[in-house]
């Protein structure tokens, strides 16, 4: 029974490292930026054809360390064009914050089924990172699992650190609690913003990639994405980045517990509810601040 | 815009619909679609009077919509309830249900409004599909297939006779479409507007914004809920697939072509969504694709929809006739 | 200013009205398929054996003199409103001779089409839609269902679990589906099978779309460790991971993956890893070799356009296609749905697998013409060890224990 337990708790813990990548980036946009990007799945999934595209059809040398590698500069390059062509102009209007999310509605519906078009309907699946399994005792783990897992937890403090330890990171911080106070004492406002929507698309690629290498590259499967990260975020207290890394971890061991206890059917509907009723009690979520 | 003028493209519009029967009643396929462009202009109207007038950033439109369905379905198909009763039972529940999710959130900030009436479409779908729902009687995930047609004075209204049907209907969204534009032209509207110019100043001449805000949220749910009712019972059918993005992204567009808050605006955003997603259907999975480009475009460089352009457009031939005489 | 409207209502009325240009020498069939949305896969299965029986058709100098032109429409998710969308443009506009569907919904589907007098073929494989069908048997006399409901499909799958030559170590047997009609009606129908001769129900367990973690089952399946865990899930990705997570620390348990076999990626994806898991296509198509040289040629012609093994729907999606062509032809009119509908129903079909009918319920049942086949993966392809009805073994081709399974 103990041994069944510490088995569902790793699941848990799995499952949470998995929603920890997924929300990060959409966290932290919205958290500096105040935008919210419903096409964020989209940037998902874009990842995984990314990597796709590299790895199958150029079969590029160097696999994934250079899948990596490129991917650095691919998303920044789009996370900074796509703040710049298409959420800044909206920045003007006192009503931006919802058209904002119309105008990313309309460029995930774009995306998806530009992907759709361009590689086909059906799900494409990616070499893994790493195969092979650990056994400790009883317990037998994917490595795949473990590496997700260091990398979500170590992506997400670090980035923590950086924007309470940096000067960078404290300018974005400024700008986040208020923008036009911290262009007076002179912080580059529209940079900030464009830079940390870059950077925070990285992440989105990066966790695209790791977690479609896990599972599949699924053109539908974005909305799904979306609405996962959408909850951890909301639970978590939008705009917070340790909010959203407990809120994560909650969730996943939530899922396994109720999906092992109870059967799996339950586990959304328990999801959710816990999420309500945070929500109605807490309405900014966890850790949110105003 | 003055009422004068909200009405008299409305009355256009409704009379225009109202004559399309003579020409198209037998063709199932375009009076199909006239009537789904009555039922989608009444429930995005209903989201546009809660998002660009009311300022609640309201994300359970949809949600709303599906609870009115569920509502009448159930009611009609497990306790017997003649349609034209539980149609209107469902509008009342859903306006109590407005309430109970409009009481928590609505005293917060725009985008926490968003976060739990979005929850709450959300919820709906496990809800409906798991053993709860099917507790109620909601068919689980296979919905309720065998929903009785409305029957009026002996007549029987669903999908198989259309024309009865569309004016059924049509006469429907007049009275809502009136008790909205009443709504948005009375104190109330006043009042809205004066919320939105500087709700502190509002809040000092006694208008309470949370009251206001739980009203129009009770009577938008309650429209919406009829209007989610009717569908139900016009299709005869329901299932979770109508809590899927697809159908919150059409509204949506929905109110993007129209404009937000510029009220008639969505009448026509509704007529050219459904009629743009209908010519676009030939072309598979481009038809997404397509409707998402234009919602990019017309949020960048059409902020007010498609409706403004139009009437400068038509003013500017009219200022153009008068001054040739 | 109600110019506002009435130019709204104007443009809506031309565009609607120009798209219906006719031409009068062709014979038009209706396809409407998911194209988009999270069905398109299984969508695009059908859509190719139908592609290559019109193709064929047109090819060998068309119908009745006439080619054959496709009209499609994109059902989406088969949302009521849609569907029905659906049946009003193919039937009422652009009026249709034929509509082939393959998978179309629940029950929508059929209502929609039952107000039309085209035959309608469909693959909804489920109960909801056959009850729909049976509650007006008149009304829908259009309506064919081109395969078993999920209950007889599960009744073969059990006799043929039964039937395996191999000795089950205990009786226990774990049940996993999906929550919709499909899962429910063939995870109620095997646990009330195997309860019968005396098997437990170890854990019956149903799972939403979208499940890819399944650690908490899989901790469970453990403990128990069964004789056989059945899989019902029609949709790829989450079989995948369901494999590739219990491999890691597998049980001594035959993987009867039901239906969940048939979709392309499972086997692309997995490849010679899936070796030894069972399953079943209803009105399949027996493999490696086919059953004679006329459906071999098929088989060859159809991996040579499109360079993968025929997956479900395809074959039947064709065979409808054919069947249809060939009352067209004994009847002589295209229009003449009446007696298009009776020769169907009373004369048939003789395809490439034998002589079929459509049963009871307009369904085409499993028969030795169109038989459900049940497979084993064996070297990354789908192998046929049964056909039914009757259950007998195909070919020369055996059962091997999966390698998981500790002797």
């Amino acid at each position: 029974m103990l041994l069944e337990i510490i088995d569902v708790f790793i699941s848990g813990l799995i499952n949470g490292s998995v929603y920890a990548l997924m929300a990060v980036g959409l966290t932290l946009v919205y958290g500096v930026t105040k935008a919210f990007n419903f096409a964020y799945g989209s940037f998902y999934n874009l990842g995984g054809y990314f990597a796709w595209t590299l790895l199958i059809p150029l079969t590029i040398i160097g696999g994934y360390f250079s899948v990596f590698f490129m991917a650095i500069p691919f998303f920044f390059i789009v996370g900074y064009l796509l703040e710049k062509v298409l959420i800044s102009p909206l920045r003007k209007y006192d009503d931006w914050e919802m058209k904002v999310m119309m105008l990313t509605l309309g460029l995930s519906l774009f995306m998806d089924f530009g992907y759709q078009s361009i590689f086909g309907p059906r799900i494409k699946s990616l070499p893994g990172i790493i195969e092979g399994t650990v056994q400790i005792g009883e317990i037998v783990l994917f490595q795949q699992d473990i590496v997700i897992f260091i990398l979500s937890i170590s992506g997400m403090l670090c980035f923590g650190w950086v924007l309470n330890n940096t000067r960078t990171g404290m300018a974005v911080q400024a700008v986040a609690q208020n923008p036009a106070g911290a262009q007076i004492v002179g912080i580059p406002k529209d940079f900030i913003f464009a830079a940390t929507f870059a950077i925070s698309t990285i992440m989105v690629g990066f966790g695209g990639i790791l977690l479609c290498q896990k599972n599949f590259v699924d053109p539908m499967g974005s909305t799904d994405i979306m609405i996962k990260a959408w909850v951890i975020t909301a639970f978590g207290g939008m705009g917070s980045i340790r909010g959203s890394l407990y809120a994560a971890f909650i969730l996943g061991m939530l899922e396994a517990f109720v999906g092992w206890y109870f059967g799996m059917i339950h586990v959304q509907i328990a999801t959710l509810t816990l999420l309500l009723v945070t929500l109605a009690i807490r309405p900014r979520g966890l850790m949110g601040r105003e | 815009m003055s009422l004068k003028r909200m009405l008299r493209i409305l009355c256009g519009f409704y009379c225009v619909m109202g004559i399309m029967p003579l020409f198209f009643g037998g063709t199932d396929y375009i009076m199909n679609i006239l009537i789904m462009i009555l039922i989608w202009a009444v429930v995005a109207s209903c989201w546009d009077v809660i998002m660009g007038f009311a300022g609640i950033f309201s994300f359970g439109q949809v949600a709303f919509y599906v609870v009115g369905a569920y509502a009448s379905a159930i009611l009609s198909v497990s306790l017997d309830i003649p349609p034209v009763f539980s149609i209107m039972m469902a509008g009342v529940i859903t306006g109590l249900f407005g309430v109970l999710v409009g009481l928590p959130c609505l005293r917060l900030a725009g985008p926490y409004v968003a976060l739990v009436t979005f929850a709450v479409h959300m919820t709906l779908v496990p809800f409906l599909r798991g053993p709860l729902g099917r507790a109620i009687g909601s068919g689980g995930s296979q919905g309720i297939l065998t929903i009785p047609p409305i029957e009026l004075f002996g007549l029987a209204f669903s999908s198989e006779q259309l024309v009865p049907f569309f004016y059924l209907t049509l006469s429907l969204t007049i009275i809502c479409t009136l008790v909205l534009v009443l709504v948005i032209k009375s104190y109330w509207g006043t009042a809205f507007l004066a919320l939105k110019d500087s709700e502190n100043f509002a809040a000092s001449l006694g208008i309470s914004a949370f009251k206001y805000k739980l009203m129009v949220f009770a009577l938008t749910s309650f429209i919406t809920g009829l209007f989610g009712a009717l569908y139900a019972h016009y299709v005869g059918m329901l299932s979770t697939k109508m809590l899927s993005m697809d159908v919150f992204t059409i509204l949506m567009i929905m109110m993007v072509i129209g404009g937000i808050g510029k009220y008639p605006g969505v009448v026509v955003g509704a007529v050219i969504t459904v009629t743009l997603s209908q010519l676009l259907a030939p072309l598979g999975m481009y038809r997404p694709l397509i409707m998402g480009a234009i919602v990019v475009v017309l949020v960048l460089f059409l902020r007010d929809g498609i409706i403004s352009p139009i009437i400068r457009i038509l003013s500017s031939w009219q200022r153009v006739g008068v001054e040739e005489e | 200013m109600r110019k506002t409207g009435l130019l709204a209502i104007i443009f809506t009325l031309v565009m609607l009205t120009t798209t219906s240009v006719f031409a009068a020498d062709t014979i038009k069939v209706g396809v409407p398929l998911a194209a988009t949305g999270a069905y398109a896969g299984s969508g695009d299965n059908y859509w190719k054996g139908i592609d290559m029986a019109i193709n064929e058709i047109n090819k060998g100098g068309g119908l009745l003199g006439k080619q054959l032109e496709v009209v499609r429409f994109d059902s989406q998710e088969f949302a009521p409103e849609i569907v029905m969308q659906g049946a009003n443009y193919l039937c009422g506009k652009m009026k249709v001779a034929s509509v082939h569907a393959g998978w179309a919904g629940w029950g929508q589907d059929i209502r929609a089409y039952g107000k039309y007098d085209a035959p309608f073929f469909c693959d909804d494989g489920a109960m909801p839609a056959v009850e729909v069908y049976k509650s007006d048997p008149e009304k829908y006399y259009n309506t064919y269902f081109i395969t078993d409901t999920g209950g007889d499909q599960a009744n073969s799958m059990f006799n043929m679990l039964t039937a395996l030559p191999y000795d089950y170590p205990n009786k226990k047997i774990v049940i996993i589906n999906t929550d919709d009609a499909w899962g429910m009606e063939v995870g109620d129908t095997l646990s009330k099978r195997f309860t019968k001769i005396g098997w437990k129900v170890a854990k019956r367990e149903t799972v939403p779309y979208g499940t890819n973690e399944w650690g908490p089952i899989l901790t469970k399946i453990r403990r128990i460790n069964p004789a056989i865990i059945h899989i019902e899930i029609p949709s790829s990705q989450e079989v995948i991971t369901f494999f590739r997570q219990f491999i890691k620390q597998p049980t001594d348990s035959i993987l009867s993956y039901g239906w969940s076999i048939t979709p392309l990626e499972v086997l692309t994806t997995l490849g010679k890893d899936a070796d030894g898991i069972v399953g079943e296509m209803p009105a399949g198509m027996p493999a490696p070799k086919a059953p004679n040289a006329k459906s071999q040629a098929w088989v060859d012609q159809y991996m040579n356009i499109y360079k993968h093994p025929v997956p479900a729907g395809s074959w039947i999606a064709y065979t409808s296609v054919m069947a249809w062509a060939e009352a067209v032809k004994a009847v002589g009119d295209e229009y003449d749905f009446k007696a298009v509908n009776k020769h169907l129903k009373d004369v048939g079909y003789d395809g490439l697998q034998g002589k079929m009918k459509f049963g009871e319920n307009n369904t085409l049942h499993a028969q030795p013409a169109a038989p459900i086949v049940h497979y084993q993966v064996q070297d990354g392809k789908l192998v046929a060890l049964f056909t039914d009805p009757p259950l007998k073994p195909y070919g020369e081709y055996k059962f091997q224990v999966p390698r998981w399974i500790k002797k």
